[in-house]
């Protein structure tokens, strides 16, 4: 026992000198280059604002929205913001780890990208200005009761939800002969079962019948898509990054059972769809760096910002999939380009 | 220069309290895996479900009103009812270890979905609930996790030394003979499945709080973080000690280990290295740590090492005889 605590002392001396030689070192580099001051809350005349982007998993929707922050922030603030972006890889409990790391940089304002993301940054700081995005609902993500817009305390953002109304009457000017629709989306995903109790409401309102389809993970994808190819006449896609992930598998099934597919957003679209009224997650991304900008430089108070929604939307289809099925398309979607 | 520039020891230090508090509720949950994997001998996959399993009891009954101490002891006691399938699996049906492991894991995420009423994920807010422990209050959630790590050990210590314990050891040592000598080793084994998943129960009830939330997802990988904890502590402790440690001290280790990992974890970050490759760190990790234990012994058994030994001893003699 007493090694062990002569290993603690050894290791806490050499550190904290380390710690000293380091700080004396930094402050003559930071005169030469701002980006270098990580911990530079010392200089007064220009300050570097620290941001910490902690996102959930790697992924074309949400590297978009965070690469959206950057931009607004970076074309306000040039080289006075520094990023520090951590991607958790899919794991829930590291991100976690990362938010805590970026409080304990003290850095000014934290990034959540996607639920668990934006979870464990609320969880870990309620002092320092959090935001988030790609969240489809913030009341539920964030536990909070008679939602009125804004969270009241340190956290606001951006909302990914997609117009769901519009969408289901998208289905509904797209296949007006329809009866069946299966709804196919990963049960893992805690948004996807939002999306579809909203959209569920408007298509049964419209007459539709709807049976809900939802596989696990990737490798029940093929056999939960053949299910509802079997038993529906179109097939609807949420916003869901599981589903994204593996449009391929589903576009297999669905083309050859020759069922149209609709989906929630532009890149499952691209894979396996043939229609959808998207946002874009660039511009939600964009948006949160202008209330980042906001909170940083105009001293706006984060508690009583409203959780924002993207302003466009745009309809889009494929054009040699829905040739391909015999699907009329009307004139006001534009193609989406295929690489 | 300018990468090494932007690394503040300082941040360093800060950040380690915090990697300590996960470090301890992981190190909780590796007792869990040490009860299977070392004593009882048998690599049990349930965790990455019963770990969920906890979380998404303690989140769903703390939300419906329960005191939150009360929402954990039933986590606990839902995790000891995840062990109690393995083991009927295994013992009862015949299937082999990790297949049954891996059976109950699977059922699993469908139950902890029904559990979290369909949701995947589900939020608890540190504002509106008197949680035990929390990422806002690290210094409180080091203090609480370590406590209940103590009594954990104590009571795993005290109990693994009474009759029914020492079968349970017995059982991992040697089934033939446990068998031989009028030990149910069948009941044995389910009784240690059920006690381990009932750790890994509060572990994951203590993760949800601290987190504040429950995911479905929440246990994905969690047996390869608890088997790292474990042979990081064993490695450490016989480092440290330069002998094999006693069982009390091992059970303290193993709860280090946790806390080294992440202590790692928080390293490898503040190095800015790329959080995706933390998986490959966790596999090399654990290689090493399984990797130098064997090689010290290879090399102490070594017959080029035996033969230096011996010349250098045959050359001294020599010399003694020649004076």
């Amino acid at each position: 026992m007493k090694k062990f605590l002569v290993l603690i002392l050894a290791a806490t001396v050499a550190l904290s000198l380390v710690a000293c030689g380091n700080t004396s070192g930094e402050a003559a580099a930071s005169t030469k280059s701002p980006q270098a001051s990580n911990a530079a809350s010392t200089s007064n005349a220009d300050t570097v604002f620290n941001i910490g982007i902690c996102q959930l998993v790697q992924h074309e929707a949400l590297d978009a929205a965070t690469k959206g922050f950057k931009d607004a922030l970076s074309e306000k603030l040039g080289d006075k913001v520094v990023f520090d972006e951590q991607n958790a890889a899919g794991d829930s409990t590291t991100c976690s780890t990362i938010c805590n790391q970026f409080v304990s940089n003290n850095y000014d304002l934290i990034l959540g990208n996607a639920t668990p993301a934006l979870q464990a940054a609320v969880s870990s700081t309620n002092t320092i200005p959090v935001l988030g995005t790609s969240i489809t609902d913030y009341a539920t993500a964030l536990d909070i009761d008679n939602w009125t817009g804004v969270t009241g305390y340190n956290v606001s953002g951006t909302s990914d939800l997609a117009p769901l109304d519009k969408q289901a009457e998208m289905i509904k000017e797209l296949f007006p002969n329809a009866k069946n629709i299966g709804i196919l989306y990963c049960s893992a995903e805690a948004n996807s079962k939002y999306q579809v109790e909203t959209i569920g409401k408007y298509l049964t309102e419209m007459g539709y019948t709807l049976t809900e389809y939802t596989f696990a993970d990737t490798n029940d994808v093929t056999a939960v898509a053949q299910n509802a190819c079997l038993n529906s006449d179109v097939i609807y896609i949420p916003t869901d990054n599981t589903a994204a992930s593996c449009t391929e598998a589903i576009n297999n099934v669905a083309e050859s059972a020759g069922i149209p597919v609709v989906c929630g957003e532009e890149g499952a679209c691209k894979g396996c769809g043939i229609a959808t009224l998207s946002i874009r997650y660039y511009d939600i991304g964009y948006t949160t760096g202008e209330m980042a900008y906001e909170i940083l430089v105009n001293g706006a108070d984060v508690s009583t910002m409203e959780v924002q929604y993207a302003s466009e939307t745009t309809y889009k289809y494929m054009p040699d999939r829905a040739e391909k099925l015999g699907v009329k398309i009307p004139g006001n979607y534009t193609a989406i380009e295929s690489k | 220069m300018n990468y090494f520039a932007t690394l503040n020891p300082l941040n360093l230090l800060n950040a380690i309290p915090g990697c300590i508090a996960q470090g301890l509720i992981w190190g909780i949950m590796a007792l869990g895996v040490y009860v299977t994997f070392r004593l009882l001998d048998f690599a049990d996959l349930t965790v990455d479900g019963s770990f969920a399993t906890g979380g998404a009891v303690t989140v769903m009954l703390t939300l419906a009103g329960f005191p939150v101490p009360v929402a954990l002891l039933i986590a606990v006691a839902a995790g000891l009812a995840a062990g109690l399938v393995t083991g009927l699996l295994h013992t009862a049906l015949g299937i082999p270890p990790i297949l049954s492991g891996i059976l109950t894991q699977i059922a699993l995420y469908s139950i902890n979905l029904h559990i979290m009423g369909m949701a995947a994920n589900q939020a608890i807010s540190v504002q509106k609930y008197k949680l035990l422990i929390s990422l806002m209050h690290v210094s409180k959630a080091i203090l609480t996790a370590g406590l209940l790590a103590v009594v954990l050990i104590t009571v795993l210590y005290w109990y693994f030394g009474t009759e029914q314990g020492c079968s349970i050891r017995a059982t991992g040592c040697n089934p033939a003979m446990s068998k031989a000598n009028s030990i149910n080793i069948n009941f044995t084994k389910v009784l240690a499945l059920s006690i381990s998943n009932g750790i890994i129960g509060l572990a994951g009830g203590l993760m949800a709080q601290y987190q504040g939330f429950a995911d479905v997802n929440m246990g994905r990988g969690a047996i390869v973080i608890g088997l790292a904890a474990v042979i990081i502590g064993e490695v450490f402790g016989g480092v440290l000690l330069r002998k094999f440690p006693n069982f009390a001290l091992r059970m303290v280790f193993v709860v280090f280990g946790g806390v080294i990992y992440y202590i790692v974890v928080g390293v490898v970050l503040w190095l800015k290295l790329n959080s995706n490759d933390l998986k490959l760190f966790t596999a090399i990790i654990v290689a090493i740590s399984l990797a130098v234990p064997h090689l010290q012994a290879k090399s102490k058994s070594s017959f080029r090492r035996t033969a230096k030994l011996s010349e250098a001893a045959l050359k001294a003699m020599c010399n003694k005889g020649g004076q």
